[in-house]
C-alpha cells in the first residue's frame, strides 16, 4: 500500500510538471500580452518598461523555472488585473464564496441525489422511477445557468422569497447553492440508480432473502454497501470541480467567487493568475483522485486482503 | 505413422503478483509441468483433471494460443512451436478448437452460414459461392438441414451451437481437433448428440481429438485413451478402459471413486484424500525419496511415480 | 406430517415476444425429513419451483398462481413480508449452484452467519458467533475461527459451499432445498459435497429437496425422485424404481442416453431435437415431438399425471 502510494505521488508531480510546462507554453503561445488590451492603449515605450519590470522580456524558459521557483516557495506572483494583490491573497479572497457556495451544493445535491436514486431503484418502474429520472436527465442537460434564470424568476421575482443576489446576507446563499447542487444530485441519482439495480440483480442478494433476513436490513446494510463502493469514488472530483466556483452561476448571482477569474485571467493574459488556477486545480484533482482510489481499496476487501493464495 | 500431434516436455509459468502486505511480490506457478502426449492419428485422447490441473492451458498451448514456457509440439512430425504467425498460418488450418460456451464464439451479427464458412474466407479457398455451399454442407454434417445457413445464432438452442461451432472447427478438414469441454453446458438430453456426432465425424473425416473434460462418464463413452492430469503435471495414462479398470495413481483413484454412481443400489461409503495424501500416496518403486518421474509400466500405461 | 405442499403451482414471466410458462400445474408433497429429487434439465422449471415454494422470485414481472402453496402449514402465497422472512430460513433454507457469487463481498463469512442466527433468533453478537464457529465444524472446515474472519474471495468453491450449508443450517431449519449444489465444483469436492448434506439430513432429520439435472447425483442422495420436463412433471417415483424400471417415455429415453453406462468407446442412445422453448411451448405432453411412441392424442392434449401404484405417478397417455 505504501509503495503504491509513493508510486502515486510520484506520478502525480510528473502530471503536475508536464502540465505547468503545456499550460505555460500554450499561454504565452496566444497572441497579445497583458498591456495590449483596447480599453487602455498604451504606447511601445511604456509596454517595453512594464513588461521588463515584470520580467516578461526574458526568454520563456527563463520566466518558467522562475514561476516554478516561486511556485515552490508558495508564491504564485503578483496577478495584472488586480496590481495591489498577490495572487494567494487574491485566492484568499475570492475562493471562499465559491468554496462554501459549492461545497454546499455538493453537500446538499449528493445526499439528495442519492436518496432519489435509491427510490427510483427499489421503485422501479413505477412513478417514483420516472420522476427521479426526469429530474436527473433535467440536471443533467439544463445549463446551469437556465436553471440559475429560473429559480432567479421564481423565487425572487415572483414568489419574492428571496434575493436574486449578493452575498451579503446569508439567505442570498440560498438560492446559488440549489443551482450548484443541480449536477452533484442529478449525478447521483443516475449513478445510485444504476450501482444498486446492478447489486440487486447480484445472486447473493437472492441468497440475503432466502436466509429471511428484512428487507430493510438487506437494502441498507447489504446493497447499499456494494452500491458505495463505486460511488464514493467519483465524490471527491466532483466536490473539487463544483467548489472552485462556476463562472455561470456566480455571475447570475453576482457572487464575488473564483468562477469569473478563471475567464478574465486567460482574456487579460494574466499569466501568474492563470497558471497559479491551473496548477491548484490540477493538483486538488490528482490528490482528490489518489485519496478515492485508496479509500475505494480500504473499502474492498478484495484489494485490503488480496487474493487466494 | 508419424502421431497427429505430439507435445514433448511441455511446461508454463505464471507470473503471479502476490497482493496485500507492503510490498507486492511475484512468484512463478507452474501451471503446466513438463508435460508430454502423444495423439496418434484417428484416436480420440481423454485429457482429465480438475479445475486448476492445466489440463485447458496444455490444450491451449497445442493449439499455440497461449505460448509455451519451454517444450515442443509437433503437428504431424513438424516442430511448430517457434514458428511465426506467417509460416504457423498453414498449421492453423490442420488444428481447431471447439469450446465449452459456444455462444460467446459465435459472431451474433453473422448468419451461421456466413460463421461457418468464415475459416474458408480467412485462407481465401474457393469462390464466395463455392464457399457458403460448403458450409451448408458442412451444416447438413452436423445435423442441421440447408434451412439453417440463414438464420443468427441467438435463435439456436445450446445443443444446436454447439453444432454450429464444430461445423465451423471441421470446415477446413483439420487432422487435429482439441474439444474443451464441448459437452459440459449442455442439457442431459442432448449431451449425447454431441458426444455422437463427434464420434461419427471422427471416423468419417479421420480426426484426432484431444478432448479435455472433467466429465469421466463422458470420457468413458468417448475416448480410445486418457491422461489424468495434476497440479500441472500428467500422473497417469493408459487405454480408456484400463484407467477404468486399472487405476494405479492415487489421483486416479479417487477422481475415479467421486464419481456418481449410475444405480442407488451401488451407493458406497467413500474416503476422502486431501492433496497432502495424495502427494503421499505416489507409487514409490524403492524405498528411496526422490523426484516422482513419468514411467512405462505397461504397454501404453503410464503412471508417475518415485524410482 | 406434510412440510411442503404444492398443489397446481403455476409461474410465468411476461417477456417481450409473449408470455414465458415456466412452471405449468405442479403439484408436490414433501414429508418431514424425506429427501426428494427433482430432476429436469434446464428450462424444465426445477428451479423456478422451489423459488416459487419461498417466494423468492421477483414479482412482478414473475406471476405466481397455485391451488396451495404451504411450507410447514404456512400459506406462502398469502402471506406478508413479515411471515415471509419468518418461514424463509426457518422452516426452509436454501443451497444454491454457485458458490463464489452466493455470499455478500465485502462482509465476512462469519458476519454473514452471524447475522443469519440473529435473524430468526434473539442471541447476542458473541454468543451467535461461537454457534456461527460450531456449524463450520458441523460442516467439517478445519479451521473455523480463521474461516469466519475470511472475506468470500480468499475462499475456494467447495470451502465456500460448505459454509453456505452451514449458514443454511444455522436456524434449524425443516426442509432444506439445494438447488444443483455441486454443479459448479469439481468432481472430487461434488463427492464430499454431496456425501455432507445426506449426512446432515439424516442427522438433522430435516426433510431435503435436490435439485438438479445429474441423474448420478440423485443416485447418490435421495429417496426419491420427481422428474420434470417442459414445466410439468412427468413422473415421479422411488429412487431405486426410477433406475430399475422408468416408466414415462422421457425418463426411460434419459436413463438409456447416460454416458459411461456400459465400458467401450461407443455411440451413446440421443435424444433427439431440443428441450421446448419455454415461450412457445408444444401443445399436449411437452415431450411429444422427441417421443418415440408418441401419437395424435399426446400431441392433442396434455396427459393428466395419475397414479399408477401407491408409490409412483406419471402423466402419460401410454401408461393410463
Amino acid at each position: 500500500m505504501i509503495r503504491y502510494i509513493l508510486g502515486r505521488l510520484a506520478s502525480i508531480l510528473l502530471t503536475f510538471t508536464v502540465v505547468s510546462v503545456i499550460v505555460f507554453l500554450m499561454m504565452h503561445a496566444v497572441p497579445g500580452g497583458p498591456f495590449d488590451g483596447n480599453d487602455m492603449p498604451v504606447n511601445d515605450a511604456v509596454k517595453a518598461k512594464l513588461n521588463a519590470s515584470l520580467g516578461l522580456d526574458q526568454p520563456l524558459y527563463v520566466q518558467y523555472f522562475k514561476y516554478m521557483w516561486g511556485v515552490l516557495h508558495f508564491d504564485f506572483g503578483i496577478p495584472f488585473q488586480s496590481p495591489g494583490e498577490t495572487v494567494l491573497d487574491l485566492l484568499a479572497r475570492a475562493w471562499p464564496p465559491s468554496l462554501i457556495l459549492g461545497g454546499a451544493g455538493v453537500l446538499i445535491g449528493a445526499p439528495l441525489g442519492i436518496l432519489l436514486g435509491m427510490a427510483a431503484a427499489l421503485r422501479r418502474n413505477t412513478w417514483i422511477d420516472y420522476l427521479a429520472s426526469a429530474f436527473a436527465t433535467l440536471g443533467l442537460t439544463i445549463p446551469v445557468f437556465v436553471i440559475s434564470m429560473a429559480l432567479i424568476m421564481v423565487f425572487a421575482v415572483w414568489l419574492n422569497w428571496l434575493p436574486a443576489s449578493g452575498w451579503g446576507k446569508p439567505n442570498a446563499w440560498v438560492l446559488p447553492i440549489i443551482a450548484y447542487a443541480a449536477i452533484p444530485m442529478a449525478t447521483y441519482a443516475r449513478y445510485t440508480r444504476s450501482a444498486m439495480l446492478d447489486v440487486l440483480n447480484k445472486p447473493f442478494v437472492t441468497v440475503l432473502r432466502a436466509k429471511g433476513l428484512s428487507e430493510r436490513r438487506i437494502i441498507f446494510q447489504h446493497v447499499l454497501r456494494n452500491a458505495a463502493l463505486p460511488m464514493v469514488t467519483v465524490f471527491l472530483p466532483m466536490f473539487i470541480g463544483t467548489a472552485t466556483g462556476s463562472i455561470f452561476v456566480e455571475a447570475m448571482f453576482r457572487v464575488p467567487g473564483l468562477g469569473a477569474y478563471f475567464v478574465s485571467s486567460i482574456e487579460l493574459r494574466d499569466y501568474s493568475l492563470e497558471m497559479a488556477l491551473i496548477l491548484m486545480i490540477t493538483m486538488m484533482f490528482c490528490l482528490a483522485y489518489l485519496i478515492s482510489d485508496i479509500i475505494y481499496a480500504l473499502l474492498n476487501p478484495r484489494i485490503r486482503f488480496g487474493e487466494r493464495k | 505413422m508419424t502421431p497427429a500431434l505430439e507435445l514433448k516436455n511441455l511446461s508454463k509459468t505464471y507470473q503471479l503478483r502476490q497482493s496485500g502486505g507492503f510490498f507486492a511480490r511475484s512468484t512463478d506457478h507452474l501451471a503446466v509441468n513438463n508435460v508430454s502426449l502423444t495423439l496418434p492419428r484417428n484416436q480420440i485422447l481423454g485429457l482429465v483433471g480438475e479445475s486448476g490441473s492445466g489440463k485447458t492451458t496444455t490444450g491451449m498451448m497445442a493449439m499455440r494460443l497461449v505460448e509455451p514456457s519451454a517444450g515442443q509440439i509437433l503437428v504431424g512430425g513438424t516442430d511448430i512451436t517457434a514458428l511465426g504467425h506467417a509460416a504457423l498460418k498453414p498449421y492453423r488450418r490442420k488444428m481447431q478448437v471447439v469450446f465449452q460456451d459456444s455462444y460467446s464464439a459465435l459472431d451474433p451479427m453473422m448468419t451461421l452460414a456466413q460463421i461457418v464458412a468464415e475459416p474458408l474466407h480467412i485462407h481465401g479457398l474457393g469462390t464466395g459461392a463455392e464457399q457458403t455451399e460448403q458450409a451448408l454442407d458442412m451444416l447438413v454434417k452436423t445435423g442441421l438441414d440447408h434451412s439453417y445457413g440463414n438464420r443468427y445464432p441467438h435463435e439456436l438452442s445450446g445443443g444446436q451451437r454447439q453444432r454450429v461451432a464444430i461445423a465451423r472447427a471441421l470446415i477446413l478438414h483439420p487432422t487435429v481437433l482439441v474439444a474443451d469441454e464441448p459437452t459440459s453446458a449442455l442439457d442431459v438430453s442432448v449431451k449425447a448428440q454431441i458426444i455422437n456426432l463427434l464420434l461419427d465425424l471422427q471416423a468419417e473425416m479421420g480426426l484426432s481429438i484431444l478432448f479435455i473434460s472433467h466429465d469421466l462418464s463422458v470420457v468413458r463413452s468417448l475416448t480410445d485413451k486418457v491422461a489424468v492430469m495434476f497440479q500441472g503435471r500428467i500422473v497417469e495414462e493408459a487405454t480408456t478402459e484400463t484407467i477404468f479398470t486399472d487405476a494405479r495413481h492415487p489421483y486416479t483413484r479417487s477422481l475415479l471413486d467421486a464419481i456418481p454412481v449410475l444405480n442407488p443400489r451401488d451407493r458406497r461409503a467413500r474416503t476422502f484424500l486431501t492433496r497432502a495424501q495424495i502427494e503421499a500416496a505416489t507409487p514409490r518403486l524403492s524405498g528411496q525419496d526422490g523426484r516422482p518421474e513419468l514411467l512405462d509400466i505397461a504397454p501404453g500405461h503410464r503412471l508417475e511415480a518415485i524410482r | 406430517m406434510t412440510l411442503l405442499d404444492i398443489e397446481n403451482l403455476t409461474v410465468s414471466f411476461p417477456q417481450h415476444d409473449g408470455v414465458v410458462q415456466a412452471v405449468r400445474g405442479v403439484s408436490l408433497r414433501v414429508a418431514a425429513g424425506e429427501s426428494v429429487g427433482i430432476v429436469g434439465e434446464s428450462g424444465s422449471g426445477k428451479s423456478v419451483t422451489c423459488m416459487a415454494a419461498l417466494r423468492l422470485l421477483r414479482e412482478p414481472p414473475s406471476r405466481i398462481a397455485a391451488d396451495r402453496l404451504e411450507l410447514g402449514g404456512i400459506d406462502v402465497l398469502r402471506a406478508g413480508r413479515a411471515h415471509l422472512t419468518a418461514v424463509r430460513g426457518r422452516v426452509a433454507a436454501m443451497v444454491f449452484q454457485d458458490p463464489m457469487t452466493a455470499f455478500d463481498p465485502v462482509f465476512s463469512i462469519g458476519h454473514q452467519i452471524v447475522e443469519t442466527i440473529r435473524a430468526h433468533r434473539d442471541l447476542s453478537k458473541s454468543a451467535a458467533t461461537v454457534e456461527a464457529a460450531a456449524l463450520l465444524a458441523r460442516v467439517e472446515i478445519k479451521h473455523p475461527d480463521a474461516i469466519l474472519n475470511s472475506y468470500p474471495h480468499q475462499l475456494s468453491g467447495g470451502m465456500l459451499q460448505r459454509a453456505m450449508i452451514a449458514m443454511a443450517l444455522s436456524s434449524r431449519p425443516q426442509i432444506l432445498f439445494a438447488d444443483e449444489p455441486t454443479t459448479a465444483l469439481d468432481v472430487t469436492i461434488q463427492a464430499q459435497i454431496l456425501h455432507l448434506i445426506k449426512q446432515l439430513q439424516a442427522e438433522l432429520g430435516m426433510a431435503l429437496i435436490m435439485v438438479t439435472h445429474d441423474l448420478g447425483v440423485v443416485a447418490e442422495t435421495v429417496d426419491r425422485v420427481v422428474v420434470m420436463y417442459g414445466g410439468r412433471v412427468m413422473e415421479t417415483a422411488p429412487v431405486q424404481d426410477i433406475f430399475d424400471a422408468p416408466l414415462h417415455p422421457y425418463t426411460q429415453a434419459l436413463m438409456a442416453s447416460m454416458p459411461g453406462r456400459t465400458p467401450g468407446k461407443q455411440r451413446l442412445v440421443e435424444i433427439a431435437g431440443a428441450s421446448p422453448n419455454p415461450a412457445n411451448p408444444p401443445t399436449g405432453c411437452p415431450f411429444h415431438p422427441r417421443c418415440a411412441v408418441a401419437d395424435a392424442h399426446c400431441a392433442a392434449e396434455a396427459p393428466a399425471f395419475r397414479a399408477l401404484s401407491d408409490t409412483r405417478a406419471a402423466a402419460c397417455w401410454r401408461l393410463a
